[in-house]
């Protein structure tokens, strides 16, 4: 290897050393909140009674049916709930950790030190990624111990594979998101938006085949749908790595130009502010 | 307080840095030869203009190692601007500026390894977290590892003096000592380069002598040093050099001394009384006693008179003026400091637009 690319090798993981600091740094000021963090665990329990009740409105005969059993409401938005909060996340949590870092002063500072656009975009939200997902497991497997929701445990791990394959595609749209906030201040809108149009054709929280018949045709290519679809298909009907092989092949592509497009975009607009001088404004 | 060891100026400080912590930029080192006599800050014909405000217009200097250079001017005059560019988040829309060999547009990031920075606000912190775990924080983005990051924060807040106080969370510090830390921040990777913007404009006397004492040991320890400031009197005794800002353009740059020599001076606050009785004189026998050299207007009525000179008169010709007519002089002294009577004198009086 050229002493060029040892030298590039080093920066890439000189900048991938410093996001451990960035989940110290988040786990810090989020135990400094303790109120709040024992209310978000709170917050869990009380979405699952509601869904529990409103399960019980449901007919289970509406709900589609995964490996020839019959799903209840409460199984099936159980899981649409996890990945549904998991994109809320994901969608919104880097463009307002950007902008709580403009309200606090804090960007600047982090763009004055010699830390790469991308370590900072990864950085702002690598503790919610790690967090996020515990949240959600959290989530499920108190419905599962107070509900008996019949999970197949064979399911667990193709479901973790594809809400891991998704993850790059939520987040790249995220991470356009916090491009906005940078250069039009309140960009969170806009991730609200994108976040609101994509899981409604997720199927996230009812059956698709109750939407409009056109939302159903994009929700086909939805990745988002593709990924809930398996994850349901796992968790309730048992593993079937074939189908699970299918869906990644359908939510990867997604991911990888997502990803892309929202660290382009970052890219640009961080340029475009710098070059505007605008940066430090908020 | 500990001496402070910021380590510049010999190549053994920088091999042995780059021994204790691996350098994420290796490059570094040739961009920055210890001994090198070039600038380590220089400008050259930087603009910038936001929309119709130029807020720097085609401005030029250069900062040389161990040289505390100051940045005079009102608000608005295009500091901050400046420091900006050179902290690599604005881009010049002219002009090109660098620190070492770098130019700061084109590497940005490399750059930035080279500079310290102390932003002129109060934010720039994570307040729910102590001094040690923000310089922790900052120290792991300036490229340190994790012991070498702590160490380090122990080392800095000690050197600030706030090494007793490290642990506490920043919401419950002081301004003074909030700004303390922002010193301490900029010192963590020993800056070649520091960039230190109002660093003292709203703290107290104390804590900007403190504040001042840091950064110009860390000028004489070799660093190149670019302060912005506001406050005329400051400069005196503090800087080397001073470079006087008004509306973006370079209106004088020279050293202090230089500066003062442009004082010209012509107005005076002098305590006056009759001699032998001490008795409060009226303006009209002082004007008399004055004749075509000057003027008084009293200022408090207790014998405090502001003397004003006519062109060409020295001080001592109004004096001896005063003295041969039976006036006894209690005290005079300038009625504003030499250097913001050289800084009136060269930016005159008028207001300029926001920055």
């Amino acid at each position: 290897m050229s002493s060029q690319a040892w030298g590039s090798a080093a920066t890439a993981l000189g900048e991938v050393a410093k996001l451990p600091a960035f989940v110290r740094r988040d786990l810090l000021v989020a135990l400094s909140y303790r109120t709040a963090f024992v209310g978000d665990l709170l917050g869990l329990l009380s979405q699952a009674i509601l869904f529990y009740f409103v399960g019980k409105m449901v007919n289970d005969d509406e709900v589609p049916s995964y490996g020839g059993e019959p799903t209840s409401y409460l199984a099936f938005a159980a899981i649409g709930v996890a990945v549904g909060v998991f994109l809320q996340f994901a969608l919104t949590r880097v463009a307002a950790a950007l902008r709580q870092e403009q309200l606090q002063g804090t960007l600047e500072s982090m763009l004055s030190t010699p830390t790469a656009p991308g370590t900072i975009q990864v950085g702002l939200v690598i503790f919610d990624l790690l967090y996020v997902p515990v949240r959600t497991v959290v989530f499920l497997g108190l419905m599962t111990a107070a509900f008996d929701l019949g999970f197949e445990a064979s399911g667990v791990v193709p479901a973790v594979l594809v809400l891991l394959a998704l993850t790059p595609f939520v987040w790249g749209l995220g991470v356009l998101g916090a491009a906005a906030i940078l250069v039009f201040r309140k960009g969170a809108g806009i991730a609200a938006l994108i976040g609101g149009l994509v899981a409604l054709a997720s199927g996230a929280y009812v059956p698709i085949d109750v939407l409009p018949g056109w939302v159903a045709t994009v929700a086909e290519w939805n990745p988002i749908a593709v990924a809930l679809d398996g994850m349901r298909s796992s968790l309730l009907a048992g593993a079937d790595w074939g189908a699970t092989v299918d869906d990644l092949a359908r939510i990867v592509p997604f991911s990888i130009i997502a990803l892309v497009i929202g660290l382009v975009g970052f890219r640009v607009a961080l340029r475009h502010e710098r070059v505007r001088g605008t940066l430090g404004i908020y | 307080m500990q001496a402070l060891s910021l380590g510049h100026g010999s190549g053994e400080d920088l091999a042995d840095r780059g021994a204790r912590s691996p350098d994420p930029l290796p490059r570094l080192r040739r961009v920055v030869a210890p001994n090198d006599r070039a600038p380590l800050v220089r400008v050259d014909g930087v603009s910038r203009a936001y929309g119709p405000i130029v807020a720097v217009d085609r401005l030029s200097l250069a900062v040389a190692r161990g040289e505390l250079h100051a940045l005079l001017g009102r608000n608005g005059a295009g500091k901050t601007t400046l420091l900006r560019i050179l902290a690599g988040l604005v881009t010049p829309t002219g002009g090109v500026a660098y620190v070492g060999s770098l130019d700061v547009a084109r590497h940005s990031r490399e750059a930035r390894a080279l500079v310290g920075v102390v932003p002129s606000g109060d934010r720039s912190f994570y307040l729910r977290l102590s001094a040690l775990e923000n310089l922790v924080f900052f120290g792991r983005l300036q490229g340190l590892r994790k012991r070498a990051a702590r160490g380090r924060a122990h080392s800095v807040l000690a050197e600030v003096g706030l090494a007793g106080e490290s642990e506490r969370p920043m919401a419950t510090y002081s301004h003074g000592m909030q700004k303390r830390v922002s010193v301490a921040r900029a010192f963590l990777r020993n800056p070649e380069i520091l960039l230190v913007d109002e660093a003292t404009h709203d703290l107290d006397p104390e804590a900007a002598t403190v504040v001042r004492a840091l950064v110009r040991r860390a000028a004489d320890q070799g660093a190149a040093v670019l302060w912005a400031t506001q406050r005329v009197e400051e400069v005196r005794g503090f800087a080397d050099r001073v470079t006087l800002l008004d509306q973006g353009s370079a209106r004088f740059s020279g050293t202090v001394s230089e500066l003062l020599a442009r004082a010209g001076a012509r107005r005076f606050v002098v305590s006056l009384a009759a001699n032998g009785t001490g008795r409060i004189l009226q303006r009209d026998v002082l004007d008399r006693a004055l004749g075509a050299v000057g003027r008084v207007v009293p200022l408090e009525g207790d014998g405090t008179y502001l003397l004003s000179l006519a062109d060409g008169v020295s001080l001592g010709d109004a004096l001896g003026g005063l003295l041969a007519s039976g006036v006894q002089i209690l005290n005079c002294r300038r009625e504003r400091p030499e250097v913001e009577d050289a800084f009136l004198a060269i930016v005159g009086s008028q207001g300029s637009t926001g920055e």
